[in-house]
Formats: C-alpha cells, structure tokens, sequence
C-alpha cells in the first residue's frame, strides 16, 4: 500500500489547483483521476474568468482575490495559461433588465468592482458588433479570459514538478474510515494509505460523498457551447446578456417559454486561436452531455439578436458540459462534520476556473491548519450550512441521477 | 522514441510531432487528452486528418469506447445566418 498525506480525487481545474498548492507546501499529495486531467467540466467551459458574473458579497471578494493570482501562477508554470484582462460587457435588452442590472452594478460598486452602465449609443460606440436588439450595457474592465485546459495543465504540471503523484484512469472504489478519520483511499489499482481526502469531483461529487455516508447537495447543470471558425478579433471584450445573468442567479426573473425554461443567456468569448465560443443555456437534466439542436439555435438567435455581424460566421462544432450547481451558488470548501480528513472542494458551478486559484490557497490553509492569509466567513461555504436541507427533494428537483 | 520537431501532425493548428509525444509522456491515452494538452484535433477541420496520425502514436492502452465523440469532422461548416434562416426558434427573442 502506498501513502501519502492527502489524496486528491478528480483531475479537473479543482482537484489539480488543489494538488499543485498542497505540493507547494511541502505535502505529499496523490492526485486520482478516473480518466485524465480534464476529462469532464474543465474542457467544456468558455474561457472566462468572470467578476462581473459574481454575486455581490463573499463569492464577488473570492474571485476578486483568485484573480490577483494568475500573473503570479504564469511564472510558476512552463505552460502558456493565456490570461489576459479584457473586460467584460453584459447586453441589456429591456427597461426591466436595466432596473435589475442597474442594482446588481450599485452593489458591484460597493464590493470594489467598477461597473458602469452606458446608453446604447455608448454601448455601440464602445463594442461597434454590439449594434442588435439592446437598450445599453454594463461595462468593467476587471474581468479577464484564460485557457480552461492549459490552465489545468498547468496545475498538473507543476503539481508533479512539486512532488504530487498523478494517478490518472485511477477509479476510486472506496474511502476507508478508522475511527472517525479517513484511513485510506481503496482504488482499482490499489490502496492508497492518507489523512486527508479532498473531493474535488464537481458535478460528481456526490458520489464520493456517498462512499462516505455524506450527502453533497451538487447537481449537475447543462451548459451547452457553439464553437466558430477562427476569426480576427470580434469584440474586444466578453460579452455577455442580462439574461445571463439573471439565468445563474434568478431564474425566477425570466420568463416560461422553452428558451426561458433552458436558461438561454449569451456568454461570447474568442480563444487565443481566434475562435468564437457561443454560449449558453443552464439546464438540468442529469448528466446527459448531449448538445441538442434547438438549445443551439436558441443560443444563435439570442446571440444574433445582440450582434448581428455573427450571422456571417461559420460554426465547427458543439459540445455541452456540466457545471456543478449548489443551492445558493457558493461552492462547499472545507472540512465536513463528522469525518476528520474529508474536505471539500466543489461546487463551483460556472466559476471553477475563476476561483481555481483561490480555492487551492483555501484548502491548501485547512489541510495544513495555517492561518488564513484571508477573513472569508469559511462557515458560508462549509458543507454544514446545508444540514436542515431536504437531499432527496434536491435531488429530485435538480434532476441529480437523471 | 526520437521526435522529429518539424513534423506537423496537426496542420490545422500546427501541432507537431514532438508536442504530442509529450502529451502522451504527461498521460494522455486518448485522442481527447492530446487534444486537450495540445489543442491538435481543434482546427478548423476537427481532426479529419491528424485524427488518425495521432490514434496511431497513442500507447496500446487507451480506451478506444471513449473515443466516439471527441472528434466530429464537419462535413462542411455552416453559416450561422443559414441556421437561423428557416428555423422556428425565430421569434422566440423577438
């Protein structure tokens, strides 16, 4: 049986930020991946790292401190992440949107993100493909685009250069308690002897809670993407919709078409190779990882309807992935009641890769009992705050075994 | 294996012969985790042709059932204007 001091389960942008922070500091971590890095959320995702997308309060000061660390992260890495700063503008199609945004952007403000609202004709002025169905837009430079998989692969990698052991095609069979602690990790292709388990399985999380005993409230929610030939720079910002906004947050606020019932919200960012990434809806419907025709032409629409010069692009492909939705949208970090050495670290819905980097600084505090170098109220994230919620009615509501 | 740094298996995205062996060195088994590492396979032909180089640089143990949809070569790319021309989605925006 080998050992070591924590076992990290899952090879995505979590599980690999994780691995690399803990090998940083001096403990000996094995990362276990059922298939590779990236097999799953982490490469189907657009390539944003958003703080406008954030909600006011401990999850907006969670990624205003996770973005502070990529320039640092690039220089500890030998692979090209791609981070760039390029702001950030969300498309406002009604006075009713202008109300919500205009109030979501006070808040913003108050939290030290430079939000501002323009007029349309500002709007256009500013993003001249932005000319469709809009009455204004927010605009803050804050926000930045990264590379999904060599962001992970930069993780890994320099996990490894630290000393972290990588088990991909590694399935994780059972986690073995001895008296209240975790004892050792039982995989396909051996026992692997620790203190500390970090599940960071995102939308699968719930399946190595359930080794456990523990019941993780993560659904898996649908994000479908529509991938465009490379082309010279289109915008020069993300673009995003109000819809988009209130579909992550308020999904009460739309309205109960079928388009609305998916979740429909424009997400447009362009990769480094000049590609288009044309998203999205928020669906939950288990973890089917399909991509259906009249999900993708509803993104089309709406992302035509907001910029029409895209109706002269070609598209090459379409792929879905699933994020990791918790009931109030906060990841669950830390230590679980009742199982010492079990932590959490998932949840993260649509922001795993913006708050990648402080996510792994955050566990990396807890595994190694250190004084926080931050004051976030960790007891907001903690698995405890769900102990009164009803799992199976969340179960059956977010569709999680579909 | 030697690599031969100017050989380009993937033209699309210039992804060369030595790019892909150190993927595989880092743990790729499938054309996915090459791509993923690599970005081969994610040009503007969707890996028609490097597809079946890289399937054949691949160690023996790779898992050929999760290949099915990791690479879907369009037959030709579409006009998002053309999609959009005769569908009932219209309307639903508007």
């Amino acid at each position: 049986m080998s050992s070591v001091d924590a076992v990290v389960i899952g090879g995505g942008v979590i599980g690999c930020a994780v691995a690399y922070n803990l090998a940083k500091a001096g403990v000996s971590v094995a990362i276990v991946e059922r298939d590779d890095i990236c097999a799953g959320t982490s490469a189907a995702c657009d390539t944003a790292i958003h703080l406008q997308s954030k909600s006011p309060g401990l999850h907006l000061r969670m990624a205003q401190e996770s973005i502070k660390l990529f320039p640092e992260l690039q220089k500890d890495f030998d692979e090209d992440i791609h981070f760039k700063k390029t702001g950030t503008m969300i498309a406002i199609q009604t006075r009713e949107q202008n109300e919500v945004m205009r109030v979501f952007a006070e808040r913003q403000r108050n939290n030290g993100l430079d939000v501002v609202i323009l007029d349309r004709a500002a709007a256009v002025e500013k993003q001249p493909m932005m000319k469709g169905d809009l009455v204004g837009a927010t605009y803050c430079t804050a926000d930045a685009t990264i590379h999904p998989q060599f962001l992970t692969k930069g993780y890994f990698q320099a996990a490894k250069k630290y000393g972290a052991k990588a088990m991909l095609h590694t399935n994780v069979e059972n986690i073995a308690l001895k008296d209240g602690h975790v004892a050792s990790v039982i995989t396909n292709r051996g026992n692997i002897q620790c203190k500390y388990v970090v599940n960071a399985c995102g939308a699968y999380a719930p399946f190595i809670g359930k080794l456990t005993g523990l019941d993780i409230p993560i659904a898996p929610r649908r994000g479908q993407i529509v991938v465009t030939e490379p082309m010279p720079k289109f915008t020069h910002t993300i673009v995003n919709c109000a819809r988009y906004i209130a579909a992550k947050f308020r999904p009460d606020l739309l309205g109960t078409s079928e388009a609305d019932r998916m979740g429909i919200g424009l997400s447009l960012t362009q990769t480094e190779r000049g590609n288009l990434l044309i998203g999205g809806t928020r669906e939950f419907v288990g973890y089917d990882t399909r991509t259906t025709q009249k999900a993708l032409l509803y993104i089309l629409q709406h992302a035509a309807n907001i910029l029409p010069a895209l109706k002269d692009i070609h598209i090459i492909r379409t792929f879905a992935g699933l994020r990791p939705f918790t009931p109030d949208g906060l990841p669950i970090l830390g230590n679980v009641p009742g199982i010492e050495g079990f932590v959490m670290a998932a949840g993260h819905e649509g922001d795993g890769l913006a708050l990648s980097a402080i996510t792994g600084r955050l566990i990396t505090e807890i595994i190694c009992e250190k004084q926080s170098a931050y004051d976030f109220d960790l007891t907001k994230l903690s698995l405890e705050r769900y102990k009164n919620l009803d799992i199976k009615a969340f179960e059956a509501q977010y569709a999680v075994y579909k | 294996m030697e690599a031969n740094t100017a050989k380009f298996i993937c033209r699309c995205q210039e992804i060369t012969e030595e790019e892909i062996y150190k993927a595989i060195e880092d743990g790729a088994t499938t054309i996915k985790g090459i791509k993923d590492r690599t970005e081969a396979t994610m040009g503007l032909c969707q890996g028609r042709t490097c597809r079946r180089l890289i399937e054949r640089m691949l160690p023996a143990s790779g898992e050929p059932s999760r290949e099915r949809y990791s690479c879907r070569p369009p037959v030709r790319t579409v006009k998002i204007g053309d999609l959009l021309k005769d569908e009932s989605s219209k309307g639903e925006f508007e």
